[in-house]
């Protein structure tokens, strides 16, 4: 009986070790609040990748970010998409409206990337930003340049992309804040778009 | 110096079916448990831990089940081990990393069949009021657990859509009712004077 309690007992204790490390300690049960975890308690440089603007011009992303010391909200989006990019959409010109409201435009910066290369040309961006009213001093929207760099652009930001019915793709959709630094510093609801400008405008310096 | 022939028809069966549960976590068969949560949760996982259970079954006369026996009286290892991994393999996160890194999914594969197997040789050790504490408590765990996945808003798993999501929850639902009463009839025919049992 001896060695069945002691098996039990490490069985047991093996057992909350594992879960409890594995949802870093009891913080986290999904990914998400995982991914948000990780970069707030340690931010990320973001990847250099080659990017296409509306205008056709190809650089860097950090090049391009870099080219002011605001502070970016990132977002992720195909230009096709109907679902969840749509109330993204409608964040982004939430986000966009505050900025100008509160005349924060020389601090912060909105930019929504597309991860389907395939289909966002630059011609694909142009319609994007008018359809959404974008103003270019505040908002800016950038297409991948080689969609081999897909895989690598997602998984640097902890994006899964999933194939949805009717062309669609479904994504965890969140605004992540990226410092002057140019590092991930935090990962926010995209529900609460003012919560994510109060946490952008420190995360300057 | 009577040895055992090893392919009983019980090995056949054991293997019935943990080859095809093992198969969905290999291609071609892996692409319906990358794209359907349903897939991975409510057929692959629990065919995983039927398989161990089978192959237990197929083995509960060998040397090996015998040395395991001290180490379990009363079934209280395997049953806490089983709730370990069970648990594990119910946290959203622990779903989604083992559709993404194919190391996780092998740790997913031995632990489930594993479970299986503890699980078969904890039950003929194990007292019925035993037996009805970590059935209950499964049953309870999976219900909660389902009901949530079915009704909320929130995408717990990057991997699957809230759609899939919705319908992993009803089916987790179900198996929990359904090995419940499994559980239940099982325990029944045991207790003298029923079924037949003169």
């Amino acid at each position: 009986m001896l060695k069945t309690f002691a098996a039990s007992l490490f069985a047991l204790l093996a057992g909350l070790a594992v879960v409890f490390i594995a949802t870093d300690r009891g913080r986290a049960f999904t990914t998400e609040e995982l991914r948000r975890a990780e970069v707030a308690r340690e931010p990320r440089p973001i990847p250099d990748l080659p990017v296409l603007d509306a205008a056709g011009n190809i650089a860097g992303l950090r090049q391009r970010l870099a080219a002011d010391d605001r502070v970016w909200i990132i977002d992720f989006i195909y230009t096709r998409c109907r679902s969840v990019c749509s109330s993204l959409g409608s964040v982004y010109q939430q986000l966009q409206r505050r900025i100008l409201e509160r005349g924060l435009q020389g601090q912060v910066g909105l930019l929504s990337v597309s991860f389907d290369p395939a289909n966002d040309d630059a011609r694909a961006l142009q319609d994007y930003a008018a359809r959404m009213r974008l103003n270019p001093a505040v908002w800016d929207v950038v297409s991948l340049a080689s969609p081999d760099d897909r895989r690598r652009l997602l998984d640097s930001f902890g994006i899964m992309v999933v194939p949805a019915p009717l062309g669609e793709f479904e994504h965890n959709a969140a605004l992540h804040i990226v410092d002057a630094r140019l590092r991930l510093v935090r990962i926010m609801d995209y529900d609460a778009p003012d919560q994510a400008l109060d946490a952008a405008v420190p995360a300057k310096r | 110096m009577n040895r055992r022939n090893p392919f009983t028809p019980a090995t056949f069966i054991a293997l019935a079916v943990s080859v095809p549960a093992v198969a969905l976590s290999l291609p071609p068969m892996r692409s319906l448990i990358e794209q359907s949560m349903v897939w991975h949760m409510v057929i692959q996982m629990p065919l995983l831990v039927l398989g161990g259970w089978l192959s237990m079954s197929a083995m509960s006369h060998t040397r090996a089940s015998q040395l395991l026996t001290s180490w379990n009286r009363y079934g209280l290892t395997g049953f806490f081990t089983a709730q370990a991994i069970v648990a594990y393999w119910m946290l959203p996160l622990a779903v989604d990393r083992a559709v993404v890194l194919p190391q996780t999914d092998l740790l997913k594969v031995m632990t489930l069949l594993a479970c299986g197997f503890m699980l078969k040789h904890s039950f003929e050790r194990s007292p019925a009021v035993l037996q009805l504490f970590f059935v209950g408590y499964a049953v309870s765990m999976m219900t909660w657990l389902g009901v949530y996945f079915a009704t909320t808003e929130l995408r717990l798993c990057n991997a699957y859509s809230l759609q899939g999501q919705a319908e992993a929850g009803r089916g987790v639902v179900l198996l929990a009712w359904g090995l419940g009463c499994a559980w239940l009839v099982a325990a029944i025919r045991q207790v003298p004077g029923v079924a037949g049992v003169r």
